[in-house]
Protein backbone atom coordinates (compact mmCIF):
# COMPACT_ATOMS: atom_id res chain seq x y z
CA UNK A 1 0.00 0.00 0.00
CA UNK A 2 2.79 2.40 0.97
CA UNK A 3 4.64 1.47 -2.18
CA UNK A 4 1.64 2.17 -4.36
CA UNK A 5 1.09 5.56 -2.70
CA UNK A 6 4.70 6.63 -3.18
CA UNK A 7 4.62 5.37 -6.76
CA UNK A 8 1.50 7.47 -7.44
CA UNK A 9 3.10 10.53 -5.80
CA UNK A 10 6.22 9.98 -7.84
CA UNK A 11 4.24 9.83 -11.07
CA UNK A 12 2.37 13.00 -10.19
CA UNK A 13 5.58 14.87 -9.46
CA UNK A 14 7.08 13.67 -12.71
CA UNK A 15 4.27 15.20 -14.73
CA UNK A 16 5.19 18.39 -16.55
CA UNK A 17 4.45 21.49 -14.51
CA UNK A 18 2.14 23.22 -17.04
CA UNK A 19 -0.49 20.56 -16.41
CA UNK A 20 -0.86 22.04 -12.93
CA UNK A 21 -0.88 25.64 -14.08
CA UNK A 22 -4.08 27.30 -13.11
CA UNK A 23 -6.21 29.94 -14.72
CA UNK A 24 -7.10 30.86 -18.23
CA UNK A 25 -4.39 31.28 -20.79
CA UNK A 26 -3.91 34.70 -22.34
CA UNK A 27 -2.19 35.89 -25.47
CA UNK A 28 -0.81 39.30 -26.21
CA UNK A 29 -2.25 41.66 -28.79
CA UNK A 30 0.95 43.35 -30.06
CA UNK A 31 -0.93 46.33 -31.53
CA UNK A 32 -2.22 47.46 -28.15
CA UNK A 33 0.89 46.61 -26.13
CA UNK A 34 3.97 48.64 -25.29
CA UNK A 35 7.20 47.94 -23.47
CA UNK A 36 9.06 51.13 -22.68
CA UNK A 37 12.20 51.93 -20.78
CA UNK A 38 13.56 55.22 -19.58
CA UNK A 39 17.23 55.67 -18.89
CA UNK A 40 18.72 58.95 -17.78
CA UNK A 41 21.17 60.89 -19.92
CA UNK A 42 22.99 63.81 -18.27
CA UNK A 43 20.23 63.92 -15.62
CA UNK A 44 17.51 64.18 -18.27
CA UNK A 45 15.14 61.30 -19.08
CA UNK A 46 16.11 59.30 -22.18
CA UNK A 47 13.13 57.20 -23.28
CA UNK A 48 13.25 54.05 -25.38
CA UNK A 49 10.99 51.24 -26.45
CA UNK A 50 11.27 47.56 -27.36
CA UNK A 51 9.15 47.38 -30.48
CA UNK A 52 8.91 43.60 -30.46
CA UNK A 53 8.08 41.45 -27.49
CA UNK A 54 5.59 38.78 -26.60
CA UNK A 55 3.71 37.87 -23.45
CA UNK A 56 2.10 34.58 -22.51
CA UNK A 57 0.13 34.35 -19.35
CA UNK A 58 -1.84 31.78 -17.39
CA UNK A 59 -3.72 33.75 -14.88
CA UNK A 60 -6.91 33.86 -12.87
CA UNK A 61 -7.25 37.27 -11.20
CA UNK A 62 -9.27 35.73 -8.39
CA UNK A 63 -6.75 32.97 -7.81
CA UNK A 64 -3.34 34.09 -9.02
CA UNK A 65 -1.39 31.26 -7.37
CA UNK A 66 -0.45 28.57 -9.83
CA UNK A 67 -0.40 30.95 -12.79
CA UNK A 68 2.60 31.72 -14.92
CA UNK A 69 3.99 34.66 -16.87
CA UNK A 70 6.43 34.34 -19.74
CA UNK A 71 7.76 37.34 -21.62
CA UNK A 72 10.24 37.28 -24.49
CA UNK A 73 11.78 40.54 -25.59
CA UNK A 74 13.56 41.07 -28.88
CA UNK A 75 16.38 43.23 -27.52
CA UNK A 76 17.42 44.13 -31.07
CA UNK A 77 14.10 45.93 -31.55
CA UNK A 78 15.15 48.61 -29.06
CA UNK A 79 14.60 52.15 -30.30
CA UNK A 80 15.75 55.25 -28.44
CA UNK A 81 14.73 57.66 -31.24
CA UNK A 82 18.23 59.15 -31.68
CA UNK A 83 20.17 57.67 -34.62
CA UNK A 84 23.58 58.01 -32.90
CA UNK A 85 22.27 56.42 -29.73
CA UNK A 86 20.59 53.56 -31.61
CA UNK A 87 23.93 52.86 -33.27
CA UNK A 88 25.69 52.87 -29.91
CA UNK A 89 23.30 50.62 -27.92
CA UNK A 90 23.80 47.67 -30.29
CA UNK A 91 27.48 47.40 -29.32
CA UNK A 92 29.07 45.03 -26.79
CA UNK A 93 29.28 47.83 -24.22
CA UNK A 94 25.48 48.11 -24.15
CA UNK A 95 22.89 45.52 -25.25
CA UNK A 96 25.31 43.51 -27.44
CA UNK A 97 22.79 42.67 -30.17
CA UNK A 98 24.91 39.95 -31.74
CA UNK A 99 25.67 38.17 -28.46
CA UNK A 100 22.31 38.50 -26.73
CA UNK A 101 19.50 39.30 -29.17
CA UNK A 102 16.76 38.16 -26.81
CA UNK A 103 15.79 38.74 -23.19
CA UNK A 104 13.30 36.67 -21.22
CA UNK A 105 11.30 36.86 -18.06
CA UNK A 106 9.71 33.75 -16.54
CA UNK A 107 7.59 33.60 -13.44
CA UNK A 108 5.58 30.82 -11.87
CA UNK A 109 4.99 32.77 -8.69
CA UNK A 110 2.10 35.15 -9.15
CA UNK A 111 0.38 36.58 -6.13
CA UNK A 112 -1.93 39.29 -5.01
CA UNK A 113 -0.39 42.43 -3.53
CA UNK A 114 -3.10 44.70 -2.19
CA UNK A 115 -5.29 45.69 -5.12
CA UNK A 116 -2.53 44.69 -7.51
CA UNK A 117 -0.46 41.65 -8.34
CA UNK A 118 3.16 40.79 -8.41
CA UNK A 119 5.01 38.22 -10.50
CA UNK A 120 8.26 37.00 -8.99
CA UNK A 121 10.56 35.44 -11.47
CA UNK A 122 13.84 35.48 -13.31
CA UNK A 123 14.91 38.01 -15.89
CA UNK A 124 17.58 36.86 -18.33
CA UNK A 125 19.18 39.84 -20.01
CA UNK A 126 22.57 40.02 -21.71
CA UNK A 127 23.44 36.61 -20.31
CA UNK A 128 22.70 37.54 -16.69
CA UNK A 129 19.90 35.87 -14.75
CA UNK A 130 18.48 37.95 -11.98
CA UNK A 131 15.49 37.56 -9.64
CA UNK A 132 13.02 40.33 -10.41
CA UNK A 133 9.61 41.28 -9.09
CA UNK A 134 7.20 42.61 -11.64
CA UNK A 135 4.23 44.41 -10.08
CA UNK A 136 1.17 44.88 -12.26
CA UNK A 137 -2.39 46.12 -12.25
CA UNK A 138 -5.04 44.00 -13.95
CA UNK A 139 -7.95 45.61 -15.76
CA UNK A 140 -10.58 43.44 -17.44
CA UNK A 141 -11.82 44.97 -20.67
CA UNK A 142 -14.74 44.02 -22.89
CA UNK A 143 -13.01 41.31 -24.86
CA UNK A 144 -9.91 40.71 -22.76
CA UNK A 145 -7.77 42.43 -20.17
CA UNK A 146 -4.79 44.72 -19.84
CA UNK A 147 -1.87 44.38 -17.46
CA UNK A 148 0.12 47.46 -16.67
CA UNK A 149 3.01 48.20 -14.39
CA UNK A 150 6.45 49.58 -13.93
CA UNK A 151 9.62 48.58 -12.19
CA UNK A 152 13.14 49.88 -11.86
CA UNK A 153 16.19 47.88 -12.88
CA UNK A 154 19.83 48.67 -12.31
CA UNK A 155 21.66 48.47 -15.62
CA UNK A 156 24.98 47.60 -13.97
CA UNK A 157 23.64 44.25 -12.70
CA UNK A 158 23.18 43.15 -16.31
CA UNK A 159 26.46 44.55 -17.60
CA UNK A 160 24.66 47.19 -19.66
CA UNK A 161 27.18 49.96 -20.01
CA UNK A 162 30.71 48.56 -19.74
CA UNK A 163 34.12 50.20 -19.50
CA UNK A 164 33.87 53.96 -19.14
CA UNK A 165 30.08 53.66 -19.25
CA UNK A 166 30.01 51.89 -15.86
CA UNK A 167 30.18 55.34 -14.32
CA UNK A 168 26.66 56.43 -13.47
CA UNK A 169 27.02 60.22 -13.42
CA UNK A 170 26.40 60.61 -17.15
CA UNK A 171 24.15 57.64 -17.89
CA UNK A 172 22.27 56.94 -14.65
CA UNK A 173 22.30 53.59 -12.85
CA UNK A 174 18.53 53.13 -12.76
CA UNK A 175 16.37 52.31 -15.75
CA UNK A 176 12.63 52.52 -15.36
CA UNK A 177 10.70 49.86 -17.26
CA UNK A 178 7.06 50.47 -18.04
CA UNK A 179 4.66 48.09 -19.73
CA UNK A 180 1.10 47.97 -20.91
CA UNK A 181 0.03 44.64 -22.31
CA UNK A 182 -3.27 44.02 -24.03
CA UNK A 183 -4.38 40.43 -23.63
CA UNK A 184 -6.94 38.15 -25.23
CA UNK A 185 -8.06 34.80 -23.98
CA UNK A 186 -6.71 32.00 -26.07
CA UNK B 1 31.06 105.24 -14.27
CA UNK B 2 28.21 103.14 -15.61
CA UNK B 3 27.08 104.70 -18.87
CA UNK B 4 29.19 104.99 -21.99
CA UNK B 5 29.97 108.51 -23.15
CA UNK B 6 31.46 110.05 -26.27
CA UNK B 7 34.99 108.84 -25.61
CA UNK B 8 34.78 106.07 -23.01
CA UNK B 9 33.08 102.80 -22.24
CA UNK B 10 31.23 102.42 -18.92
CA UNK B 11 31.94 99.54 -16.55
CA UNK B 12 28.95 97.38 -17.68
CA UNK B 13 30.01 97.55 -21.35
CA UNK B 14 33.57 96.56 -20.41
CA UNK B 15 32.32 93.72 -18.22
CA UNK B 16 30.10 92.38 -21.02
CA UNK B 17 32.98 92.68 -23.50
CA UNK B 18 35.61 90.83 -21.47
CA UNK B 19 33.38 88.20 -19.86
CA UNK B 20 31.90 87.31 -23.23
CA UNK B 21 35.32 87.38 -24.90
CA UNK B 22 36.58 84.83 -22.38
CA UNK B 23 33.43 82.71 -22.74
CA UNK B 24 33.59 82.77 -26.54
CA UNK B 25 37.23 81.66 -26.71
CA UNK B 26 36.52 78.90 -24.17
CA UNK B 27 33.40 77.98 -26.12
CA UNK B 28 35.25 77.56 -29.42
CA UNK B 29 37.84 75.35 -27.71
CA UNK B 30 35.11 73.29 -25.95
CA UNK B 31 33.24 72.78 -29.21
CA UNK B 32 36.34 71.60 -31.07
CA UNK B 33 37.33 69.23 -28.26
CA UNK B 34 33.76 67.85 -27.89
CA UNK B 35 33.44 67.12 -31.61
CA UNK B 36 36.74 65.28 -31.81
CA UNK B 37 36.52 63.33 -28.52
CA UNK B 38 35.71 59.59 -28.82
CA UNK B 39 32.19 58.53 -27.85
CA UNK B 40 32.35 58.32 -24.06
CA UNK B 41 30.84 59.88 -20.92
CA UNK B 42 33.50 62.60 -21.20
CA UNK B 43 32.30 63.51 -24.69
CA UNK B 44 28.70 63.78 -23.48
CA UNK B 45 29.80 66.01 -20.60
CA UNK B 46 31.82 68.21 -22.96
CA UNK B 47 28.68 68.68 -25.04
CA UNK B 48 26.65 69.63 -21.96
CA UNK B 49 29.30 72.23 -21.08
CA UNK B 50 29.38 73.51 -24.66
CA UNK B 51 25.60 73.74 -25.03
CA UNK B 52 25.22 75.30 -21.57
CA UNK B 53 27.91 77.89 -22.30
CA UNK B 54 26.17 78.65 -25.60
CA UNK B 55 22.89 79.35 -23.83
CA UNK B 56 24.74 81.48 -21.26
CA UNK B 57 26.35 83.49 -24.07
CA UNK B 58 22.97 83.96 -25.77
CA UNK B 59 21.41 85.20 -22.49
CA UNK B 60 24.33 87.56 -21.80
CA UNK B 61 24.12 88.84 -25.36
CA UNK B 62 20.44 89.72 -24.93
CA UNK B 63 21.31 91.81 -21.84
CA UNK B 64 24.31 93.31 -23.59
CA UNK B 65 22.24 94.40 -26.60
CA UNK B 66 19.59 95.94 -24.33
CA UNK B 67 22.33 97.81 -22.52
CA UNK B 68 24.00 98.94 -25.71
CA UNK B 69 20.76 100.08 -27.37
CA UNK B 70 19.71 101.99 -24.25
CA UNK B 71 22.71 104.33 -24.45
CA UNK B 72 25.33 105.67 -26.81
CA UNK B 73 28.66 104.17 -27.85
CA UNK B 74 31.97 106.06 -27.87
CA UNK B 75 32.81 107.74 -31.16
CA UNK B 76 35.46 106.38 -33.50
CA UNK B 77 38.59 108.54 -33.84
CA UNK B 78 37.95 111.40 -36.27
CA UNK B 79 41.04 110.61 -38.33
CA UNK B 80 39.77 107.16 -39.40
CA UNK B 81 39.23 106.76 -43.16
CA UNK B 82 35.82 105.88 -44.59
CA UNK B 83 36.89 102.29 -45.40
CA UNK B 84 38.18 101.87 -41.83
CA UNK B 85 34.86 103.07 -40.41
CA UNK B 86 33.01 100.72 -42.73
CA UNK B 87 35.30 97.85 -41.64
CA UNK B 88 34.69 98.67 -37.97
CA UNK B 89 30.91 98.77 -38.35
CA UNK B 90 30.81 95.66 -40.53
CA UNK B 91 33.01 93.58 -38.21
CA UNK B 92 31.07 94.66 -35.11
CA UNK B 93 27.79 93.89 -36.84
CA UNK B 94 29.15 90.44 -37.80
CA UNK B 95 30.32 89.79 -34.24
CA UNK B 96 26.85 90.49 -32.87
CA UNK B 97 25.15 88.53 -35.67
CA UNK B 98 27.43 85.53 -35.03
CA UNK B 99 26.90 85.72 -31.26
CA UNK B 100 23.20 85.23 -32.04
CA UNK B 101 23.49 82.81 -34.96
CA UNK B 102 25.94 80.39 -33.34
CA UNK B 103 23.85 79.65 -30.22
CA UNK B 104 20.68 79.51 -32.33
CA UNK B 105 22.08 77.05 -34.87
CA UNK B 106 23.47 75.04 -31.95
CA UNK B 107 20.02 75.02 -30.40
CA UNK B 108 18.58 73.72 -33.68
CA UNK B 109 21.19 70.92 -33.81
CA UNK B 110 20.39 69.96 -30.22
CA UNK B 111 16.63 69.98 -30.89
CA UNK B 112 16.80 68.15 -34.22
CA UNK B 113 19.13 65.47 -32.87
CA UNK B 114 16.63 64.91 -30.04
CA UNK B 115 19.30 64.38 -27.41
CA UNK B 116 17.89 65.11 -23.94
CA UNK B 117 19.61 68.20 -22.56
CA UNK B 118 19.41 70.35 -19.46
CA UNK B 119 21.36 73.60 -19.22
CA UNK B 120 24.13 72.97 -16.66
CA UNK B 121 22.32 69.69 -15.84
CA UNK B 122 19.37 71.58 -14.33
CA UNK B 123 17.12 73.60 -16.66
CA UNK B 124 15.51 71.60 -19.50
CA UNK B 125 15.95 73.40 -22.83
CA UNK B 126 12.78 73.24 -24.96
CA UNK B 127 13.16 72.02 -28.54
CA UNK B 128 12.84 74.63 -31.30
CA UNK B 129 12.62 72.12 -34.15
CA UNK B 130 11.17 68.64 -34.58
CA UNK B 131 13.60 65.69 -34.35
CA UNK B 132 15.08 65.16 -37.80
CA UNK B 133 18.48 63.77 -38.75
CA UNK B 134 18.76 65.75 -42.00
CA UNK B 135 18.05 69.03 -40.19
CA UNK B 136 20.61 68.18 -37.51
CA UNK B 137 23.27 67.38 -40.13
CA UNK B 138 22.53 70.51 -42.16
CA UNK B 139 22.71 72.82 -39.15
CA UNK B 140 25.82 71.09 -37.84
CA UNK B 141 27.61 72.06 -41.04
CA UNK B 142 26.17 75.59 -40.94
CA UNK B 143 27.34 75.88 -37.30
CA UNK B 144 30.81 74.79 -38.42
CA UNK B 145 30.95 77.39 -41.25
CA UNK B 146 29.72 80.12 -38.92
CA UNK B 147 32.43 79.35 -36.39
CA UNK B 148 35.04 79.54 -39.17
CA UNK B 149 33.64 82.95 -40.09
CA UNK B 150 33.74 83.96 -36.43
CA UNK B 151 37.41 82.99 -36.25
CA UNK B 152 38.14 85.24 -39.25
CA UNK B 153 36.21 88.18 -37.79
CA UNK B 154 37.98 87.70 -34.43
CA UNK B 155 41.36 87.88 -36.16
CA UNK B 156 40.25 91.14 -37.84
CA UNK B 157 38.84 92.47 -34.54
CA UNK B 158 41.96 91.73 -32.48
CA UNK B 159 44.23 92.82 -35.34
CA UNK B 160 42.39 96.12 -35.73
CA UNK B 161 42.52 96.76 -31.97
CA UNK B 162 46.28 96.20 -31.98
CA UNK B 163 46.65 98.42 -35.05
CA UNK B 164 44.74 101.19 -33.30
CA UNK B 165 47.09 100.91 -30.34
CA UNK B 166 50.50 100.33 -31.92
CA UNK B 167 50.18 101.94 -35.35
CA UNK B 168 47.57 104.64 -34.98
CA UNK B 169 48.37 105.22 -31.31
CA UNK B 170 44.77 106.17 -30.55
CA UNK B 171 42.62 105.24 -27.53
CA UNK B 172 40.36 102.65 -29.19
CA UNK B 173 42.05 99.70 -27.48
CA UNK B 174 42.94 101.32 -24.17
CA UNK B 175 39.46 102.71 -23.54
CA UNK B 176 38.11 99.14 -23.50
CA UNK B 177 40.71 97.93 -20.96
CA UNK B 178 39.10 97.09 -17.61
CA UNK B 179 41.65 98.97 -15.48
CA UNK B 180 41.39 102.25 -17.43
CA UNK B 181 38.73 104.42 -15.88
CA UNK B 182 39.15 107.65 -17.82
Amino acid sequence: MNNIASLAAGLLLALPAPLFAQGASWKMDPAGSRLEFTATFEKAPAPGVFKEFDTRLRFDPDKPAGGSLDVTIKVTSADMAIPDVNKEIRTKDWFDYSGFPQAEFHSTDLRRDGGRYVARGTLSLKGVKQAVEVPFAWTPTGEGATMEGELTLRRGVFGIGLGEWKATDVIGADVKVKFKVKLRKG
Amino acid sequence: MLRNDIDSWGAPAKLFHWVMAALIFAQIALGLVAVSWHVSPTKLNLYVWHKSAGMLILALLALRLLWRLSGRVPALPAEMAAWERLGAHLSHFLLYALMIALPLTGWVISSASNVPFRIFWTIPLPAITAPDKATADLFASVHGWLVSLLALVLVAHVGAALRHHYVRRDAVLTRMLPWKTS
